[in-house]
C-alpha cells in the first residue's frame, strides 16, 4: 500500500463524507426540531434526484443551475408534507411515536411507488453536465469535481445554517421552539408555522445534495434507500437534533469507511461505519454532540 | 310448451352442477406464473421482462407464421387450443419474498408452471417450492452454475450458465493470446450475491487452469453508495483485463468511478447482467467503446434468421427497448416451458416434467445462437453456445466465437 493509495482513500472519502453531512443534515434538523424521525427522508432525496434530472432532460438546465429551484422545490414539498401528514400524526392521543413512525414510513412506500408508475423503475443519469465526468488531479491524486462542488456546497450550507439559527429571528424562533414549544405559543408564535419552516428547510438542504448527486449517481425509485441508512447512522453518531453532529457524523462515516476499505476486503467496508456507531452507542449513547 | 317453475329451477341447478364440468374438460386456458423484480433496486429488469413474456404469449396465442414452436396457428394445440394466461409476482429481489410467492403462486392462482427469476439468488429459493409442489421451473436467465447441481428434479434451464460464458471468455482469451496479445493478469470484480461470488469462483478456477495472473480479485457490497476504494485498488492492480461481475447499478457506478479516478483498463470483459442493459450504455455507454460482454443473444442473428428481427420488432412496440441477452432469454424461456406442455397434453406437474426431459428443439427454431434445446439429467442445456459481444459505435457486434462471429475484436479498447 503506497502513501498514494492512502491519501487517496481519505480525499475520497471525505468528500464523500461532507457529502453524507449534508444528506443528513435535514434529518438531524427536523428530528431536533419536534422529535420526529422522518423515514421518508431517502425518498425526499429521490424526489430531489429526479427534479434535477427532469430539469436537465426538458429544459436542458444544468445540474448547477438548477440547484436553487431543486432546492426551492423541496422546500415546498417538505412544508406541505408536514402540513398534510405529519402535522396530525404528532396530534395522535395514543401511541404516538409509533404513528409517526407508520406515517413517514407509509410515506415513504407511497412515493417509491409513485415514482416507479409514473417515472418508470428505468435508470436514469445526468449525462454532460458541466462538472459531470470531470476530475481535478493534484499530485497523481485524482479529485472528482461533482463530489468537490459537493462538499464546497456542504460546507457552505452548515456555516449559512450556523448564521440561520444563531443569528436569524427565525432561527431563534426554531431554537426556542424546539426547547419548550408550549411557551413559545405563550409568547405569540405560531407553533405549526415554525415546524412548517423546518421540515422545508430540512427537505431544501436534501434537495441541494440531491441536485449534487444527480450529476454522478444513478437515479431510480429506490435510490434513496442506502443513503438514507447511512443518514440515520450518521444522525445517530453526530448526536440525534445535532446540525454540527451530522457535519462531523458525515465527516466520520465518509473517514471510517474509506480507512476500512483500505484495511479489509472491500465487501466488508460498511463493517467499519457500524463498529464505530456501535462504539459510540455504548460509551456515549446520545450520539458524539447530542444533548437530550 | 309450458314451462313451469319447477323445470326453470330444474334446468338451472341441472346447468350449474355441469358447468364446472364442461369447463375442466376445456381446459380453455394454461396458467403460468413468471415471477420476477417488479419492484425495488432491479424493478427496471422486471418491467421489460414482464414485455418479454407479454410478446412470447402473443405468440403462442395469436396466429404468427414464424419457425417458432406454437407460432403457427392459435393458442395450444395439445390441449385444444387452450391459451397462455400468464400471472406475474413480484419478489423485489428478496428471496424470502420470492419463497412466499413462488407458493401463492402455486396454492392460490393454481399455476402448472414456474419462470424466473432475474436475480440467481431468488431463483434458489423459487426452484425449491416449485420442487416441493412438484411444479416445473425453468430459469429463463439466471446464470449460476450451481443452480441445477442441487439434485432438483423440477428444475430446468434453456440457457448457459456462467462457467459456460467464462468458459468462452477464456477460450478467446487463448485465441486472442495465440494472435500475440498481451494478456498475462486479469483483474476480477464481482458483487456479493451467489450470481458475483459464482461467477468469480469460475473465473478464479479456469484462470487458474489455464495459467493466467489474477492481479487483484475484489468482491463488492452489492448497490454501495460509492466505489472508490473498490476502484482504487483495480487501479493499482493495473491488469490486462479487468472481469465484473455486476448489475447494473454497480456496473453504472463502477464506470463513472474508474474515468474520475483516471483508471482506463486496456480491455473490460464484462459478465453480462449490468454491461447488457440500455440504462448502463445510456449512463456511461461513452466511456465504454469497445467493451466486451459475454451473451447468449445477438442481433446479428437477424441478418441469418430474419424472424429473429421482426419478433425483436414486435417487443420494441411493446417496451420501446431491442431485445438483450435478458428479455430474449426470458422470451424463450416461456416458448420453451410451452412447448413441453404441448407435448404433455396435460397441465399435470409431473406430466410436464416429462415433457420437458424429451424436450429436443432445434436452434433454428428459437431466437438464440444456440445448437439446440436439450436438457441433460440435471436439467441444464448444454447445447446452448454463449457468443462474446463489442460495443462498438453504440451497438453490439459478435466477435467470438469464430462460427458466429461477424467482426474481429479491436483490443485494447479506446
Amino acid at each position: 500500500m503506497t502513501a498514494e493509495t492512502i491519501i487517496q482513500s481519505l480525499a475520497s472519502g471525505l468528500l464523500m463524507g461532507l457529502l453524507y453531512g449534508l444528506i443528513a443534515v435535514g434529518l438531524a434538523l427536523i428530528f431536533g426540531l419536534m422529535d420526529v424521525v422522518n423515514f421518508a427522508h431517502g425518498e425526499f432525496l429521490m424526489i430531489a434526484m429526479y427534479i434535477t434530472f427532469f430539469l436537465f432532460a426538458f429544459f436542458a438546465l444544468d445540474p448547477l443551475l438548477s440547484m436553487p429551484l431543486v432546492a426551492a422545490a423541496l422546500f415546498v414539498f417538505g412544508a406541505v408534507v408536514y402540513l398534510l401528514i405529519v402535522r396530525f400524526a404528532v396530534r395522535a392521543k395514543a401511541n404516538a411515536g409509533m404513528v409517526q413512525i407508520f406515517s413517514t414510513f407509509g410515506l415513504a412506500i407511497v412515493m417509491r411507488g409513485l415514482a416507479q408508475y409514473f417515472f418508470t423503475p428505468d435508470y436514469r443519469s445526468v449525462n454532460h453536465s458541466w462538472l459531470g465526468g470531470k476530475t481535478v488531479s493534484i499530485g497523481g491524486i485524482f479529485l472528482p469535481q461533482p463530489q468537490l462542488f459537493g462538499a464546497l456546497v456542504a460546507i457552505l450550507a452548515f456555516v449559512g445554517l450556523y448564521f440561520f439559527i444563531n443569528r436569524t429571528d427565525f432561527g431563534r424562533a426554531l431554537e426556542a421552539t424546539r426547547e419548550d414549544a408550549g411557551a413559545v405559543a405563550l409568547v405569540g408564535i405560531d407553533k405549526n408555522r415554525v415546524f412548517a419552516l423546518g421540515w422545508g428547510l430540512g427537505a431544501a438542504l436534501v434537495g441541494l445534495s440531491g441536485a449534487i448527486m444527480a450529476t454522478f449517481f444513478y437515479i431510480y425509485p429506490d435510490v434513496g434507500a442506502s443513503f438514507a441508512l447511512i443518514a440515520y447512522i450518521t444522525v445517530a453518531l453526530g448526536g440525534f437534533g445535532s446540525v454540527f453532529g451530522a457535519f462531523a457524523g458525515g465527516i466520520i462515516v465518509g473517514l471510517v469507511e474509506a480507512a476500512t476499505a483500505l484495511m479489509l476486503p472491500p465487501a466488508l467496508k460498511s463493517v467499519g461505519i457500524y463498529a464505530v456507531y456501535l462504539l459510540v452507542v455504548f460509551v456515549r449513547p446520545r450520539g458524539l454532540f447530542g444533548s437530550m | 310448451m309450458k314451462i313451469t317453475r319447477r323445470d326453470v329451477l330444474l334446468g338451472a341447478t341441472a346447468t350449474a352442477a355441469l358447468a364446472p364440468l364442461g369447463a375442466r374438460a376445456q381446459t380453455s386456458e394454461v396458467v403460468i406464473g413468471v415471477i420476477y423484480p417488479l419492484s425495488g433496486a432491479s424493478a427496471q429488469i422486471g418491467v421489460d421482462a414482464q414485455k418479454a413474456f407479454e410478446t412470447a404469449a402473443d405468440l403462442i396465442n395469436k396466429n404468427y407464421d414464424f419457425e417458432l414452436p406454437l407460432a403457427k396457428g392459435e393458442g395450444i394445440p395439445g390441449l385444444g387450443g387452450a391459451k397462455v394466461r400468464l400471472v406475474f409476482a413480484d419478489h423485489q429481489a428478496d428471496p424470502q419474498k420470492g419463497r412466499a410467492e413462488a407458493e401463492r403462486l402455486i396454492t392460490q392462482e393454481k399455476v402448472c408452471a414456474v419462470i424466473g427469476t432475474y436475480q440467481s439468488a431468488v431463483a434458489v429459493t423459487v426452484s425449491q417450492i416449485c420442487e416441493r409442489y412438484g411444479v416445473p421451473f425453468l430459469s429463463a436467465d439466471n446464470s449460476s452454475p450451481s443452480l441445477h447441481r442441487r439434485g432438483l428434479k423440477f428444475y430446468f434451464r434453456a440457457a448457459p450458465h456462467d462457467e459456460m460464458f467464462s468458459q468462452a471468455m477464456f477460450d478467446f482469451f487463448d485465441a486472442m493470446k495465440k494472435k500475440g496479445t498481451k494478456i498475462d493478469t486479469l483483474a476480477l470484480f464481482h458483487e456479493d450475491t451467489i450470481f458475483g461470488t459464482d461467477s468469480g469462483n469460475a473465473q478464479l478456477k479456469l484462470a487458474n487452469e489455464r495459467g493466467y495472473k489474477i492481479a487483484t480479485d475484489i468482491k463488492y457490497r452489492a448497490n454501495s453508495p460509492s466505489l472508490s476504494a473498490e476502484v482504487q485498488q483495480l487501479k493499482a492492480a493495473n491488469a490486462d483485463v479487468l472481469m465484473p461481475s455486476s448489475y447494473t447499478t454497480d456496473g453504472i457506478l463502477l464506470v463513472k468511478t474508474m474515468a474520475e479516478l483516471g483508471y482506463k483498463p486496456n480491455a473490460i470483459v464484462a459478465q453480462d447482467a449490468g454491461f447488457s442493459e440500455k440504462a448502463l450504455y445510456d449512463a456511461v455507454g461513452d466511456k465504454l467503446e469497445g467493451v466486451i460482454s459475454r451473451g447468449s443473444f445477438s442481433l446479428d442473428l437477424a441478418e441469418k434468421r430474419p424472424m429473429v428481427g421482426k419478433i425483436n420488432d414486435m417487443f420494441k412496440a411493446r417496451s420501446g427497448k431491442d431485445f438483450n441477452d435478458y428479455s430474449s432469454r426470458q422470451f424463450m424461456g416461456l416458448i420453451v416451458m410451452a412447448e413441453a406442455i404441448n407435448r404433455a397434453k396435460s397441465t399435470d406437474g409431473e406430466k410436464i416434467r416429462e415433457a420437458l426431459v424429451a424436450t429436443d428443439l432445434p436452434g433454428e427454431q428459437t431466437i438464440m445462437p444456440w445448437k439446440r434445446v436439450k436438457f441433460d439429467s440435471m436439467g441444464q442445456n448444454n447445447d446452448a453456445d454463449p457468443v462474446l459481444l463489442q460495443y462498438i459505435g453504440g451497438k453490439f457486434v459478435t466477435i467470438f466465437p469464430p462460427q458466429a462471429a461477424v467482426a474481429q475484436a479491436v483490443w485494447p479498447m479506446k
